[in-house]
């Protein structure tokens, strides 16, 4: 399941040293880092060097579900809890009973359902909506987060003594542009993994050159960040043009999304795309194909980064706004390299 | 006593920690370190003599001083712990559902921890 954890920077090496040593432990664990950087590689880890290794790991996102939903979903219900309730639904905590229960952007939880959460913490029952019983869960807690938790409870948004109770271990994965030392192992491995997945012949795939390029750049997304570049130039060749985009692209994202202002005042697409200059039809990168893809980018960029900048970055509010899931707006977030105001969290 | 007794003391604070060690040190302890928990996890791994008592902070950077106890606890029953932590803080109590023998409040004076750590060495409670 997953891959090893991938790197040669201090920073990872720490990471793989830290997973050995607790692993068998099942003491709550709170993983830590942005968006992309590898928390759930990490948790996975965990789980295969364990003695659960085998039993169940359950994998929730707390930030994608209504806090009703996530309530029946970690707990689950009788039939008849609540209308709708047709069948009895089995919880989270159920069924990873002897396994491990992710609980991905636990920062995004209610602080009702915190409180809920730190009573199965602390007395390792719950109770199905609509039930009298409690029933006894041995689960390995492992929370994930991109938010700075200690933030969240200056700010009332977190209890501190969940807090607690779940950091008996702390992981924390360094965002890709502080060990860029990782890229070239991981582009290795990647590349390895998308090759066999693509299957053809003359593949094209980055040059130490374009390594060291890619070495230099910022990965506001991260690892996922990366794959979705080495797939990019491995289905559509041209790794010289894919890396130049990337850093087109930061540049023009520095400052954050595009301010409302601009995004009404009516702007010509081939003004847009550049077609008098660098993507002219005299340029040697020209092609209906890449600029289509480029035009679909920059439209997906400006309205994300508006409804975005408007939902003040909630990332679940945007998604239900755009009506795409959460997790294609995280992945759009990333692919599309939108970066938060300064100040933001991401 | 036959020899010295050894005692591995985890803190992240440098000042705390050194501080710790030195009195220690003075008072006939062999004195062993580490400034996070999953050094402190290495060190209970592969010393060969063993300690014959841990004192640790709660709080602490990667593996926390409650991991720590608890660790020690399952694997090393007769190792008495000490937890030491800043006051009010919400790990007191997870300490001692980790069966830390003694949680100590800091400030406290360290002949007072030095008597308590005896104590505790000597098959006491450490009260
Ligand atoms: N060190 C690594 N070695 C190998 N693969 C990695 C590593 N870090 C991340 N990846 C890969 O990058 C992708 C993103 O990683 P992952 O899903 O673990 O990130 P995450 O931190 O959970 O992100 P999010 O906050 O968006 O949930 C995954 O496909 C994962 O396999
Ligand atoms: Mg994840």
């Amino acid at each position: 399941m997953g891959p090893p954890i991938i790197g040669v920077s201090k920073h990872i090496q720490h990471i793989r040293e830290l997973v050995d040593h607790v692993a068998h432990t099942g003491l709550n664990t709170v993983i830590s880092g942005e968006s992309g950087v590898g928390k759930e590689v990490v948790a996975q880890n965990l789980y295969s060097r364990s003695p659960r290794l085998g039993k169940p790991f359950i994998k929730i996102n707390c930030a994608a579900l209504p806090e009703g939903l996530l309530e029946s979903e970690l707990f689950g219900y009788e039939k008849g809890a609540f209308t709708g309730a047709e069948q009895k639904r089995r919880g989270k905590f159920q069924l990873a009973h002897g396994g491990v229960l992710l609980l991905d952007e636990i920062g995004d939880m209610s602080l009702p359902l915190q409180a809920k959460l730190l009573h199965v913490l602390q007395s390792g029952e719950f109770t199905p909506l609509g039930s009298e019983k409690e029933l006894r869960t041995d689960t390995w807690v492992i929370a994930a987060t991109n938010h700075d938790l200690k933030q969240d409870i200056a700010e009332g948004k977190f209890r501190e003594d969940l807090f607690y109770r779940l950091n008996i271990i702390k992981i924390h994965i360094p965002p890709l542009r502080e060990r860029p030392e990782d890229i070239p192992p991981l582009v290795d491995f990647y590349v390895k993994e998308y090759a066999e997945q693509l299957g053809g012949e003359n593949i094209e795939i980055p040059s130490p050159r374009v390594i060291d390029r890619m070495m230099q750049y910022g990965w506001p997304g991260n690892v996922r960040e990366l794959q979705n570049v080495l797939k990019r130039m491995m289905v559509l060749g041209n790794c010289d043009q894919i890396v130049n985009e990337l850093f087109a692209n930061q540049s023009e994202n520095i400052g954050g999304p595009a301010p409302v202002s601009d995004i009404k005042r009516p702007v010509s697409l081939s003004d847009l795309l550049d077609l008098e200059g660098e993507n002219s039809p005299e340029s040697e990168s020209f092609s209906l194909k890449a600029i289509k893809r480029k035009a679909v980018d920059q439209v997906e960029r400006e309205i994300i980064s508006y409804v975005l900048d408007k939902t003040d970055w909630n990332r679940s509010k945007a998604a239900k706004i755009l009506k795409i899931s959460y997790k294609t707006l995280l992945y759009k977030i990333s692919d599309l390299a939108i970066t938060p105001p300064p100040g933001k969290k991401r | 006593m036959a020899t010295n007794p050894r005692v591995l003391i985890i803190d992240d604070t440098e000042e705390v920690l050194s501080a710790l060690c030195k009195y220690f040190d003075e008072q006939g302890y062999e004195v062993v370190s580490a400034d996070n928990g999953l050094d402190a996890l290495k060190l209970l791994d592969e010393d060969i003599p063993g300690f014959d008592l841990v004192i640790t902070d709660l709080v602490l950077p990667n593996v926390s001083g409650v991991a720590v106890i608890s660790i020690v606890k399952k694997k090393f029953p007769k190792v008495p712990v000490i937890a030491i932590t800043g006051w009010g803080e919400h790990p007191e109590a997870l300490a001692r559902e980790a069966q830390a023998d003694l949680v100590l409040e800091k400030p406290f004076k360290l002949p007072d921890l030095e008597k308590a750590a005896r104590k505790l060495i000597a098959g006491g409670t450490g009260r």
